[in-house]
């Protein structure tokens, strides 16, 4: 009996716990501002590549992420929060247009290396995000293209 | 004779307060299920409101994505006339390709002792990659990461100092990449980073003689360059697998 209700007052005071920090704010990853330096509005790609980026790619790597509802609770919110900083740090695509010329040939280089080795978009993602994974067939073309687009860049 | 009375009605009281806590304790247990039920309802609640005020003064994101979404939607010709576009654009860029990537040092004119810390770093991370070790590979790059920022910058003007600016934020982040991944990336940002230090030279200049080297089948056959301080052909990209191909396309100094 004892252990019982140890047991239900831990319980309480974890879903206490839980109750209070859903009050603690977390700053959601969504821009309004108009996207002049985009990756998609700066180079303009096939639309169904354009599409692909959108959903495999800019939840992570942009200003914009959709989020669904269980990512606005705590603390998957907190994770996400961190893991998007991080991921926009590396690589963001609202901005790419902004970067140097020199830093755009190096980030579609490391792009095309990630999508190849299927790095990316990460595995953690793709279990909750299946439309995210990118075929093989949708791979070559958007590598295809991508690296003419560096061959572009001067 | 009284006080012992009083004791004995304070007792009492007690005793009862003790039993309606009790009770009050029972029914707590009954109605716990409930109590759960309810919290749960009132956090659903909560995360509601919250999202409720989060999207007020977001309504133009909202809209935004709305008149996007109808772009989509309705803008399929255009879509597919920039489709047709790139694809063209693409073809003549394609033939445009050899002269790019490979760039070449102009001869250094100044010998400039201030970008040695660098380089030295730079090779540290080529022989570590030489000798195929990931860990010597990452102290070069923790090395290099140092030594930019002892290099004094202030000294650059104009145009010289921006490029040296973008040339030091892309070589930074290949050695911080450098630092932490397995050897086939450290090999991968290291070709990025060849480039960089290669232009940065070109711009600074070195009192250092080097070489630099080209390997054709590296980077998935498409050639890399990278700097060496030796005449002598020790291939940083495979390391023993091909430690003697490529040939030395420059020296410097």
């Amino acid at each position: 009996m004892n252990k019982r209700k140890i047991l239900k007052k831990i319980g309480l005071i974890l879903l206490l716990i839980f109750i209070v920090i859903q009050f603690i704010p977390t700053n959601r990853n969504l821009s309004t501002q108009v996207l002049k330096d985009d990756f998609i509005t700066t180079f303009n790609p096939p639309k169904n590549i354009a599409t692909k980026l959108k959903i495999s790619c800019y939840d992570c790597h942009s200003n914009n992420t959709y989020y669904p509802w269980y990512n606005k609770i705590q603390p998957i919110a907190w994770f996400l929060e961190n893991h998007i900083n991080e991921a926009k740090k590396e690589l963001n695509f609202s901005e790419f247009g902004n970067y140097s010329n020199r830093r755009q040939k190096s980030k579609l280089k490391s792009i095309i290396s990630q999508i190849k080795d299927n790095e990316m978009p990460l595995k953690s993602y793709t279990i909750m995000h299946k439309d995210a994974i990118i075929t093989d067939k949708r791979k070559k073309q958007i590598i295809i293209w991508i690296e003419n687009l560096k061959h572009t860049i001067k | 004779m009284q006080s012992v009375e009083e004791n004995k009605n304070k007792y009492k009281t007690i005793k009862n307060e003790i039993q309606s806590i009790h009770e009050f304790l029972k029914n707590i247990k009954l109605m716990s299920k409930k109590i759960i039920y309810v919290l749960a309802i009132a956090l659903l609640i909560v995360t509601a409101c919250k999202d409720g005020k989060k999207n007020k003064p977001e309504t133009d994101h909202s809209k935004m994505e709305m008149k996007k979404d109808h772009n989509d939607g309705h803008d399929h010709s255009k879509m597919e006339k920039k489709n047709n576009d790139d694809h063209n654009h693409d073809h003549s860029k394609m033939e445009n390709k050899t002269s790019h990537d490979s760039k070449t040092i102009e001869q250094s004119k100044v010998k400039n002792p201030a970008t040695t810390p660098i380089i030295n770093a730079y090779l540290q991370i080529k022989n570590g990659l030489v000798a195929t070790d990931k860990s010597a590979t990452a102290k070069g790059a923790t090395a290099l990461l140092t030594a930019f920022k002892g290099f004094d910058m202030s000294k650059l003007s104009g145009n010289t100092h921006k490029e040296y600016m973008e040339i030091l934020e892309n070589a930074k982040e290949q050695a911080e990449h450098i630092e932490k991944s397995p050897i086939d990336h450290q090999r991968e940002h290291f070709e990025v980073l060849s480039t960089d230090i290669t232009d940065m030279i070109a711009l600074l200049g070195t009192e250092k003689t080097l070489y630099q080297d080209h390997c054709p089948m590296a980077s998935n056959g498409k050639g890399a360059n990278w700097l060496s301080e030796t005449k002598e052909i020790k291939n940083p990209y495979f390391g023993s697998k091909m430690m003697h191909c490529g040939s030395v396309k420059k020296q410097i100094n």
